[in-house]
């Protein structure tokens, strides 16, 4: 049985070891070029590259561009990685973060964009300028176009707030802590905040949907790792754990599993990103945002200015094209990528299409999106958002760093072995004994 | 002529040794050939590292506790699905009427998705289910199902052991069935009672399935992947991370194929040794019936 498992393993690394590297996948033939576009897979988002690509095509016939969704087999890091390996064919995608985009820099897979024709154009014309610094690699080369970030969020069951004698929602943890000793009193059975997922261990990226979400905040956005060293705001990260350690603590924390807790009301907090709203517009349509939810910028310590909007976590994808293409083939789909990306109106139908906030420097000032964001205000704060939030770290030992900070930080602090210093101390020394 | 047998024997086999190649042989090469290497499947650097992958696996915590894990589950598994399955085949023995109807509804988990069942189970013990609620208030409190390291080892368990115990009632089933009845009713003649017959003639003559199930049930601790991977993620505190679960996180989320690999070359010398350790035990037992290997 484990020999079939293991046997199984080593299939799928054979299927994606033999075919090598050695032959380029071929290019178009006279002024005929043949693409292959990964989009994310996700629906929304494929139907708008097929629309875009279907578009394009029309005005430029020697270009035949198949849109296709990532292969999940099993994720779509492993999917894109065996694509590589076998030398099938594939001249871009997107859904690729700067974790994942470091790794595959590392393996010599991606064609600095910046080193294309038009690319600062490109990013002048999206006011992208102060964005794209923080896609900048090591050797100062951009291999990854944004092309949405989602600022992470709080919602709040205003409804409920409003029962316990709360007008507005709180700014600050010992705010947070003072309506969840109320909702206990009247409510003992609700809970403030749903978070199984900080002591699951395989699901590195719910990291940055708590941590690092409230540490941004509570830091302003200081770095947490620099090289190899972690260079995090040691106070703004102890009392972020202090505040998760009090939550749990009181009750008012809920690591068990639930179904859509704060959608039913058995808790009145989440960190919510995009995304979660035609989910709710769907399943819950009884949610309106601005009346029974609101949304507030992540929450910050007691001392923290205010006034000031504190930053928050992005979950921000890009486009990458792949150096294995001919480069008639990195040209071709350069120009569409362009062609799509120098339009704030597919910017628009990417918008109304798939709900995610365009990684554009000029959304809320930006005519083409006006309308939309009058008719969508839950999507308005998100845009609001974009300039605070900070994109993931850029390493390739992505997982296991953030694995690790679950292992050593996050799972004893929930158990009560460690303090909150020692649970920062400990994700610390492990981070730079990891990366030595 | 025995020429003319030769080629056609080999052309019969063909298909079934270019399959096992193909699927198995090759990658198993593969496998011990990358655990040597620190390769990501995508860099042009392959660097050799020798025995580096096994010697980091070996002192890992998370290998650690998956090969720990294994035997735990084991423990738990192997005589709750025992007992369950002999008594599903014992009462579908007995059933004079719609024996096959029964048969086919408790072989149904065994075809059901390994994924929708947990997610299923997900759903049932969720806080605010239901079902969570009718438990609480009949046991006055409420269990931590997935975040107490007992708790969780159980529901896995108990999942497993859900899923596998009709299919395995179905070899009990067949054997109980190929028992001559002239041996019970000799025995009642003698005066022999349900549980005298039950002990000195069904489970002796049950022995050959009684290995079969436990050796299936021994292999497959050590493949236990769905059932952690969706509920628990191999937590609290590594209680239910498994050898699946690790070459899974190490080659796919991780993307160390070497690594993986090294994994999985010794969750395969863990599973052999585990069923041959296993083995040897109910062969002893097995003499105690008479019957030898």
């Amino acid at each position: 049985m484990a020999l079939i498992m293991a046997a199984a393993l080593a299939l799928t690394l054979v299927l994606g070891g033999c075919g090598g590297r050695s032959k380029p996948p071929e290019g178009g033939s006279g002024d005929q070029v043949s693409i292959v576009f990964w989009s994310a897979p996700n629906p929304t988002q494929e139907q708008f590259w097929k629309t875009m690509a279907d578009k394009y095509m029309e005005e430029h016939p020697n270009v035949k561009i198949e849109v296709a969704p990532i292969p999940e087999s099993p994720s779509s890091e492993a999917g894109i990685l065996t694509a590589l390996s076998s030398g099938q064919k594939l001249t871009a995608s997107e859904n690729i973060f700067v974790g994942f985009g470091a790794q595959l820099v590392e393996s010599e897979a991606l064609v600095p964009l910046d080193t294309l024709p038009g690319y600062q154009d490109l990013i002048k014309a999206r006011k992208a300028e102060e964005l794209v610094e923080g896609w900048k690699f090591a050797d100062g080369h951009q291999y990854i176009l944004p092309i949405y970030s989602n600022a992470m969020l709080c919602a709040w069951r205003m409804d409920i707030l409003k029962e316990l004698g709360f007008n507005e929602p709180p700014r600050t943890y010992s705010e947070i802590l003072a309506v969840g000793e109320k909702l206990k009193a009247q409510y003992p059975d609700k809970y403030l905040w749903a978070r199984k997922e900080l002591i699951d261990p395989q699901k590195w990226w719910e990291r940055w949907f708590d941590f690092f979400t409230f540490y941004y905040a509570a830091s302003d956005g200081t770095p947490f790792l620099t090289e190899n060293k972690v260079t995090a705001d040691k106070d703004a990260a102890v009392a972020v754990l202090q505040f998760i350690k009090d939550l749990n603590d009181k009750g008012l924390l809920l690591t068990a599993e639930a179904t859509d807790p704060f959608e039913t009301g058995l808790t009145i907090w989440a960190v919510v990103g995009p995304w979660q709203l035609p989910y709710w517009a769907e399943k819950f349509p009884e949610l309106k945002i601005g009346e029974n939810v609101v949304f507030t910028p992540p929450p910050v310590p007691d001392n923290f200015p205010e006034g000031k909007t504190p930053k928050t976590f992005a979950d921000a994808k890009g486009i990458v094209i792949y150096k294995h293409a001919t480069e008639a083939e990195q040209q071709a789909v350069w120009d569409f990528i362009k062609w799509v990306l120098s339009n704030p109106e597919n910017d628009a139908t990417w918008l109304e299409m798939t709900g995610l906030t365009p990684a554009r420097g000029d959304l809320t000032a930006n005519e083409a999106f006006k309308q939309y964001f009058e008719q969508n205000a839950g999507l308005k704060v998100y845009a609001d958002a974009v300039p605070t939030a900070v994109p993931p770290i850029m390493r390739k030992e992505f997982t296991d760093l953030q694995n690790n900070m679950t292992e050593v930080m996050m799972i004893p602090l929930i158990n009560g072995t460690v303090t909150p210093e020692q649970a920062f101390e400990a994700v610390k020394t492990s981070w730079e004994n990891m990366l030595k | 002529m025995r020429k003319y047998y030769e080629v056609r024997g080999w052309l019969l086999t063909a298909p079934y040794i270019i399959y096992t190649l193909v699927f198995f042989v090759i990658p198993l090469f593969w496998a011990i050939a990358l655990a040597g290497t620190d390769w990501n499947l995508v860099s042009p650097k392959r660097n050799f590292v020798g025995l580096d992958n096994f010697i980091t696996a070996f002192q890992s915590p998370k290998v650690a506790a998956a090969f720990v894990n294994a035997f735990k589950f084991m423990v738990l598994f192997v005589p709750l699905t025992l007992a369950i399955s002999l008594a599903i085949a014992l009462l579908l023995n007995s059933l004079t009427v719609w024996g096959n109807i029964f048969t086919v509804a408790f072989f149904l988990p065994y075809l059901a998705s390994g994924v929708a069942m947990a997610l299923v189970t997900k759903g049932l013990i969720a806080v605010n289910s239901p079902a969570n609620k009718l438990i609480v208030s009949l046991l006055g409190f409420q269990p931590p199902w997935l975040s107490h390291p007992w708790w969780a080892t159980m529901v896995i368990t108990a999942l497993i052991a859900w899923k596998f115990s009709g299919y395995y009632a179905l070899v009990f089933l067949a054997a109980l069935r190929s028992i001559p009845r002239e041996m019970y009713e000799a025995a009642a003649l003698d005066g022999a009672g349900w549980w005298t017959q039950f002990r000195k003639i069904t489970v002796p003559m049950l022995y050959p399935a009684f290995y079969t199930v436990i050796v299936l049930a021994v292999g497959l601790m050590f493949g236990i992947f769905t059932e952690p991977y969706v509920l628990t993620g191999g937590g609290p505190n590594l209680a239910t991370h498994t050898w699946q679960l690790e070459i899974y996180s190490q080659a796919f989320a991780s993307f160390k194929a070497g690594y993986a690999s090294a994994v999985a070359i010794l969750n395969a010398l863990a599973t052999f040794a585990g069923v041959a350790v296993v083995r040897w035990i109910i062969t002893r037992w097995g003499r105690a019936y008479g019957y030898e290997e």
